[in-house]
């Protein structure tokens, strides 16, 4: 009776972190699905953007003693200007089609710029410490990261900025028309080129600040961005490509089912069951759980 | 006053010609059409019209200026508002917000709130299903939103694309019947069809058959010619 009982606090205790940390997954995904759903572009170089919010949060607390927290706006800006340039310089010319070349230039894309990561920081890993660094809140028998519970908030908040900005503005509507139809969209006015570098820039600069937020609790280094892409693949492949409130929902489902594994079955295969559940979303439900409608 | 002036304009794909040489004009406030059986060039002229696909030769002339090389927003900022093939309502906006992505301030007399209202006057239905996503109407209902989302733009141009295509008898009619409705209302109307009962509604017009121009005329001159009597209705 008691093992059950310790295996059920256990569970509840996975469910609650993975909460947590799936809300950053989320927030990391976001980005890259919004890149797919407007202009249908998978941008295998999302992780790096992110893996430079991460060291904008280090140098911000290690160089300056600013709480990462504080410089949200700085990333988000910044990797949105980064992200633009990338856009102008690599994406533009594979709008509307997700090819084999397209797929190479991005994964050429990130392997530049963790190199020059590498030149810059250096290979070590580096942290970042927030005000609210190793802090705990504990609440009955659960333990949870005040660290995970500040970025979760962050990212609960970004994410329905976005979903606003998306559905109540002229831009919104307009970024929304292209992602539906982009040939369409440009018959009935809409610049669909200024629409597309602005999204791209909102991706990017989403996942500078999902970055910055990140490091509160996960270390950086040059090739984080690697390894942070399966998740963001598999939370935006169950949620369904394009869609910004499932994306997140998608992000939260991978981290419950990995805090779950890593509790109760083995940290070091955490992440095998989503593995799993990508080969199952793809073959049996490839639009994820809310796919956009297509004509 | 002629509105649009399309001379010797050739479209290819590759080396296949889908319009060879054709030449039409149409005056401001009448409804021309454009016939043809499938195959013949007249998408190809429409997307031309608009840039979606760049004319291999020929000119193109709005108001006496050249809208060759123009992009497809730059084309519909100049307006010209193209109703495609098959409707292509964007399916994840509502019914209302596939009308306001199409509403361009600099062009229009009124603000948005009148104009959504001159819409649905227009067509009722919309007004009734406007929260809806436009994915869920009915194909006679998201061929009112395409034609509505086009008459946001306060076009000096209509161009409409088979808009009868797919629909019943009475939603073809009640179609065709606020087309004639709009062309009262002052707007100069591009119809393409393959339907000869279109004829009806219109001025003048062109014959199409493999990308050339076989018969071009008034109305009674393209209802009484052979070609539309043998090729459409069958007599």
């Amino acid at each position: 009776m008691d093992d059950l009982q310790a295996a059920l606090l256990l569970a509840l205790q996975a469910i609650l972190s993975g909460i947590l940390v799936g809300g950053v997954y989320g927030v990391l995904s976001i980005g890259l699905s919004l890149a797919f759903g407007v202009m249908r572009i998978v941008n295998f170089a999302h992780g790096e953007l992110v893996m430079y919010g991460m060291y904008a949060g280090v140098i911000a607390s290690k160089s300056f003693g600013i709480d990462p927290l504080f410089i949200l706006p700085v990333s988000f800006v910044v990797m949105a200007l980064i992200g633009s340039a990338q856009y102008q310089l690599v994406f533009k010319h594979f709008v509307g089609h997700a090819t084999l070349q397209q797929l190479l230039a991005a994964i050429g894309c990130a392997l530049v710029l963790q190199m020059i990561a590498q030149i810059i920081f250096g290979a070590d890993t580096r942290t970042a410490t927030s005000f609210f660094s190793g802090q705990y809140v504990i609440f009955g028998p659960f333990f949870l990261s005040m660290p995970q519970i500040v970025a979760f908030a962050v990212a609960v908040v970004a994410t329905l900025l976005v979903e606003l900005l998306l559905h109540t503005t002229t831009w919104g509507k307009a970024v929304r028309a292209v992602a539906d139809d982009m040939e369409t969209a440009k018959l009935v006015g809409v610049n669909a080129s200024f629409i597309n570098i602005g999204a791209f820039a909102l991706s990017a600069g989403l996942a500078g600040l999902a970055g910055s937020v990140l490091v509160t609790y996960f270390p950086t280094y040059p090739s984080v961005g690697f390894s942070l892409m399966p998740i963001i693949i598999i939370a935006t492949t169950i949620g369904g490509l394009g869609s910004i409130g499932g994306t997140f929902l998608g992000g939260i489902c991978c981290g419950i089912i990995q805090q779950m594994t890593a509790m109760l079955w083995n940290s070091a295969l955490q992440d095998v069951p989503l593995y799993v559940l990508l080969m199952l979303f793809i073959a049996f439900r490839p639009t994820g759980f809310f796919g956009l409608r297509s004509e | 006053m002629t509105l649009l002036a399309i001379d010797k304009l050739s479209v290819a794909y590759g080396d296949l010609f889908a319009v060879r040489e054709v030449s039409f004009s149409i005056d401001e406030g009448i409804v021309f059409v454009l016939l043809g059986a499938n195959g013949a060039g007249k998408t190809s002229i429409l997307r031309s019209i608009s840039g979606l696909t760049p004319a291999r030769s020929g000119s193109v002339m709005a108001e006496g200026k050249s809208i060759v090389g123009f992009s497809p927003h730059e084309v519909a900022r100049a307006g010209i508002s193209h109703v495609p093939e098959g409707r292509r309502i964007f399916p994840n906006l509502t019914v209302e917000d596939n009308l306001i992505v199409s509403f361009i301030p600099a062009r229009a007399p009124m603000p948005a709130a009148q104009a959504l209202a001159a819409v649905y006057a227009l067509f009722p239905r919309l007004a009734e299903r406007r929260k809806q996503a436009g994915g869920t109407l009915s194909g006679g209902e998201q061929q009112m939103l395409a034609i509505g989302r086009a008459m946001m733009n306060f076009p000096k141009l209509l161009m409409l694309d088979e808009p009868s295509l797919g629909l019943s008898p009475v939603l073809a009619d009640l179609v065709f019947e606020r087309l004639a409705e709009i062309k009262r209302q002052g707007t100069t109307i591009l119809l393409v069809e393959q339907n000869a009962t279109c004829l009806e509604l219109a001025t003048r017009g062109v014959i199409l058959a493999n990308g050339h121009v076989v018969l071009a005329g008034d109305r009674h001159a393209l209802q009484d010619s052979d070609f539309v009597r043998r090729a459409y209705l069958g007599v």
